[in-house]
């Protein structure tokens, strides 16, 4: 079962990542100018 | 009638059967319909292509908006008789057909394909995947349903964030004269074409995992060591159950229904017009203080603030109590709101700092709802109640940005204006929070005779 929860978790946790990391990169234009 | 497969029966779990499994579901599903936030990136290659204006490529958008409220609360109550996995499975397939339908539509030049198929057929999937894991979650979670829903539904603001970054790739993939990088460059009409193709066909197959994942618990299942007696102390918490159809008759969910517009139109004030605004904060003369590029930063912060907002205070709200959490989303957002359209201009970090907090409180209204709803009505056909709640979001989807450019539109163009011209818009806002804060206060427990079970008087008095 805690593999099951782990790859779950995995297969919505990396793309969700994957946006947040993007996001912050375009986010950190804010303070760079 | 559904296959027996996707049959309520056939998804009781077994014992053992671990609740940490359900949320990964309801993300699975909600990652993938959050992506109608994301419509901005191929909307100017969509003008080109149709040759036609803005407005009529934003009225897909607003259709699919619309869609969304009208199917959760026309469906709400087959979703929770039916169960999540079947109602996820057909959240995927009208969300996948709405983007191959559009995927034809742009393929043969016909916009109001893309109408019925992204805005009308993809609508009625947002709106069935919306509620479709709500209820599941607050009977796995009974002792903490804001940390579950807020996990779910911070999935919805999430699904925006992957699928913006991974559109502009694909469709640089698809189009190799198109610069991802470059705000000037646009992409084809076919580039967009292949990506609602792929989009569509990469949706479905991740619904599907989240549909055949999810499992509703026994009917005699408890978390470990959890007393059910607990809920009964807090206040304005039923122990009770209330039909979706009764619900509709308390005052109650109209009182909720009032405080959710307000919520989200205000926070739809500031998300409207976030880029053009920050610049005409800080503009002196022709020429603002903020760039274009770092605009567009400080959407992607509101972005990531509208997503933690959605977890955080919605599990908070486990701690504090839904009442007093709402409190501080309306009540603060009052305050901020102010600050915002009295001295926002003062100072960059101020402003964006304000603007942060308050779509964070936007994010928290919408995920912290479904278990004010279980607080209010119980758990019997919360999905349900939840559904008919969301016409205020459909609604507030049309008057947030109507009051906006109502606004806006009597001083100039959003990135031609200064900072008082958002002033009355703002204090508009302030407005409709206060309205907001009021209709929660007056929030009571539902009165008995709503409840199942009892005998239903038309004349008792109601105590709302």
């Amino acid at each position: 079962m805690t593999a099951r929860i782990t790859v779950a978790w995995a297969l919505v946790g990396i793309p969700l990542a994957y946006g947040v990391v993007e996001t912050m990169r375009k986010a950190v234009t804010l303070f760079t100018g | 009638m559904v296959p027996p497969v996707l049959a309520r029966e056939r998804t009781v779990a077994g014992p053992g059967y671990s609740r940490w499994l359900i949320p990964p579901a309801a993300l699975a599903v909600h990652l993938c319909i959050g992506q109608v936030y994301a419509t901005s990136v191929y909307k100017t290659a969509l003008v080109q292509h149709f040759d036609t204006s803005l407005t009529a490529v934003g009225v897909i958008f607003s259709i699919a908006i619309v869609m969304l409220g009208l199917s959760a609360a026309v469906a709400g109550t087959w979703v929770d008789t039916n169960g999540p996995r079947a109602a996820m499975v057909v959240a995927a397939v009208f969300w996948s057909t709405g983007f191959l339908v559009g995927a034809v539509g742009i393929g043969t030049g016909q916009l109001w394909l893309v109408y019925l198929g992204y805005g009308v057929i993809g609508g009625i999937g947002l709106g069935i995947g919306y509620i479709s894991p709500v209820s599941t979650l607050i009977k796995w979670f009974p002792d903490r349903p804001g940390l579950a829903t807020g996990m779910a539904i911070m999935g919805f603001g999430g699904g925006a964030l992957i699928a913006s970054p991974l559109s502009a790739r694909l469709m640089a993939l698809y189009d190799s004269s198109y610069d991802a990088t470059d705000p000037a460059s646009v992409p084809d009409g076919h580039a967009v074409m292949l990506l609602f193709v792929t989009l569509g066909i990469v949706y479905f197959c991740f619904m599907l995992f989240g549909a055949f994942t999810v499992r509703v618990p026994a009917d005699d299942w408890k978390p470990e060591g959890w007393d059910p007696g607990e809920v009964a102390e807090k206040p304005l918490v039923t122990t009770n159950s209330v039909s979706a159809a009764n619900a509709i008759r308390t005052p109650q969910f109209w009182l909720l229904w009032v405080v959710l517009f307000c919520n989200v139109t205000a926070g739809i004030g500031i998300l409207e017009q976030a880029a053009p605004m920050i610049q005409d904060f800080f503009r002196e003369g022709a020429d603002s203080s903020v760039s274009a590029a770092a605009a567009a930063g400080f959407v992607g912060l509101l972005s990531i603030a509208n997503m933690a907002g959605r977890f955080v205070w919605s599990t908070t709200s486990d701690a504090i109590g839904r009442q007093p959490i709402y409190v501080v989303y309306l009540g603060v957002g009052i305050a901020l709101y102010l600050v915002l359209a009295l001295a926002g201009s003062s100072s960059t970090t101020l402003f964006v700092l304000l603007a942060a907090v308050i779509i964070s409180f936007y994010g928290g209204g919408f995920a912290t709802v479904p278990a004010y709803l279980r607080d209010l009505f119980g758990t019997f056909q919360v999905g349900a109640i939840h559904g008919r709640l969301l016409t205020a979001w459909s609604a507030a989807g049309v008057a947030g940005p109507l009051i906006v450019n109502k606004f806006l539109d009597a001083h100039g163009t959003p990135g031609e204006l200064v900072a008082a011209d958002y002033r009355p818009g703002l204090l508009t806002m302030v407005a409709l929070l206060v309205v907001g804060l009021v209709c929660n206060l007056m929030i009571r427990p539902v009165h008995a005779r709503f409840h199942e079970g009892s005998g239903r008087s038309e004349h008792e008095e109601v105590s709302a």
